[in-house]
């Protein structure tokens, strides 16, 4: 125990161990009650992937039944944002399936059914060219279902001839620079990569010491660890809320051999993403 | 290392940083973008305004604020902030008026609000002041003056300068275009204030709220329609100069 100069008490971690080992190694073996609500809580968290039509689980992982060869991911609300305006509005994309997980993010407690309003996580890919495939994942992905989310999408054993990228937001005071963070010309991109991703990246790399978090971090490690070429775009941003600018940040990506094709009418996409900004503004009288 | 020294506003880390200044700083972002610009007879005011919610009184919701007849300003950041530090403000010109028998300089009423700022973060039990400010006006002699005030209590003269979400994306616009043409006239420093807030504001003209000093007359707010008016000079402007480009190419 330590005690700072405020008079909170810290608990500082100790090494030599601690010397009542013995009343814990009691304390730790399982009754029944808590096996039971320790399942009741596992089943709960579960990371369940829905078909699109009929809401019933898919036997196999989504990847295995939907063979890709380019795989778009967008994690979090201005990710989602720039995809569905500058690459879903040049196509039409259907939905192949959905995620359904709960978290203690998720603002209601009823897991089973989960409104579509909400935060949500679909899939889907573009009809024409049915290789394409695309993620939308604006729910928080807590870090014990990361591994579930994995494996319900790309499968144990996922193909190596695809290309994957993630496109994600961070806020700028995550960035760990020199600089302060008020001369950073936020938003600004970096990307990082995988070892089997031989393009380059339309801005530059995520300098040492930032780290990646979350689901973005277990994909990209997911896909390093299968040699799936793989690239992640992070747009580090002073508004994590729903922006414009943010959003807009992520336009170099679409001149990359990844996303090449896919945008046809960027004019009409800027159109739809001010709708989009309009529509979800939220109302709040704490900061002018 | 941060964790450790940012929750009393009198601790410096080791290296020498405020974070609680600092994280004052990040909610001055969240304030919608302000723009302020010197012209040379005039002082331009641009804000953007914030959606309202339906059922709300627009009067109420109001980011430039005269501090005196000659000097006004606009914030940026936590209202309620705002709001305590220009009530603090108006009353310090009046007191003035009514010691020195003169209304206060620009100047005179930035140093003030600025200490006030200071005193806050150097205060046991309180917290910075989360709003930076723009203040504008004319002094006696005179001549227009701009000056910005932040969370830590500095403040400095500027030509132009925006605070708030994006403003460094129109700091750089007016580092670009703020030329003695560009500010030539008075139009063209209101309409140069209405191009910077463009580039940031998301639905155009009718989220820009305008005010104005001119030499020896009482700050003027914008109608809707006559930001309107300029919003769509403006753009007449930029196709002709689009159309003269494409027939010089070709």
């Amino acid at each position: 125990m330590a005690a700072t100069f405020f008079g909170e008490v810290v608990k500082a971690p100790c090494r030599a161990g601690t010397e009542d080992e013995e009343e814990e190694e009691e304390g730790r073996r399982e009754t029944p009650e808590d096996r039971e609500v320790r399942q009741q809580l596992a089943r709960k968290r579960e990371v369940r992937l829905l078909r699109r039509q009929t809401k019933t689980s898919l036997e196999v992982s989504l990847l295995e039944k939907y063979p890709c060869s380019k795989f778009i991911i967008a994690i979090g609300n201005n990710a989602v944002a720039f995809l569905s305006s500058f690459v879903m509005n040049s196509g039409v994309w259907e939905e192949a399936g959905c995620a359904k997980l709960w978290n203690e993010w998720c603002r209601t407690a009823d897991t089973t059914h989960l409104s579509s309003t909400e935060a949500f996580c679909g899939f889907y890919h573009l009809k024409s060219n049915p290789s394409v495939f695309l993620c939308q994942c604006s729910c928080y992905v807590a870090e014990d279902q990361q591994y579930q989310w994995l494996e319900k999408v790309f499968g144990s054993c996922p193909r190596k001839n695809m290309q994957i990228t993630i496109l994600t937001c961070r806020h700028v005071t995550d960035y760990k620079t020199l600089e302060s963070t008020g001369s950073l010309p936020s938003p600004f991109l970096k990307a990082l990569k995988t070892q089997n991703f031989k393009d380059p990246a339309c801005c530059p790399l995520l300098e040492q010491p930032n780290i990646v978090h979350d689901l973005p971090a277990a994909v990209l490690s997911y896909c390093q660890v299968w040699k799936i070429p793989a690239i992640l775009y992070l747009c580090y941003t002073d508004v994590m809320k729903l922006d414009l600018i943010t959003v807009e940040a992520f336009k170099p990506i679409l001149s990359t051999r990844s996303l090449k094709g896919l945008v046809k009418n960027i004019p009409q996409s800027t159109e739809i993403l001010k709708k989009l900004m309009t529509t979800n503004e939220i109302q709040s009288n704490i900061y002018t | 290392m941060a964790s450790r020294y940012d929750r009393a506003i009198t601790v410096f880390s080791p290296d020498g940083h405020l974070f609680q200044v600092e994280y004052a700083q990040e909610a001055v972002k969240k304030g919608s973008t302000a723009v302020g610009i010197r012209g040379t007879n005039i002082v331009v005011l641009g804000v953007e305004k914030k959606s309202v919610a339906k059922l709300q009184d627009e009067r109420t919701v109001r980011k430039i604020c005269a501090l005196d007849d000659h000097v006004c300003m606009a914030f940026a950041g936590l209202t309620a902030d705002a709001r305590v530090v220009i009530n603090r403000a108006r009353v310090e010109c009046q007191s003035h008026k009514l010691t020195v028998e003169d209304p206060v300089t620009v100047e005179y009423i930035t140093r003030f609000i600025a200490t006030l700022k200071q005193k806050y973060t150097q205060s046991n039990g309180r917290r910075p002041f989360g709003i930076s400010a723009l203040i504008v006006g004319f002094d006696d002699d005179g001549i227009p003056r701009l000056y910005q005030t932040d969370p830590s209590g500095t403040y400095h003269a500027w030509k132009a300068n925006a605070i708030g979400r994006s403003a460094k994306t129109v700091r750089e616009f007016l580092e670009k275009n703020y030329t003695e043409d560009a500010i030539a006239s008075d139009n063209e420093a209101i309409k140069l204030a209405i191009k910077a807030l463009l580039e940031v504001v998301q639905s155009g003209g009718k989220n820009i709220e305008l005010a104005i000093i001119r030499r020896n007359q009482p700050l003027k707010m914008f109608s809707a329609k006559e930001v309107e008016l300029y919003v769509t000079e403006i753009e007449r402007e930029k196709e002709e100069a689009e159309k003269k480009k494409s027939k010089k190419s070709v």
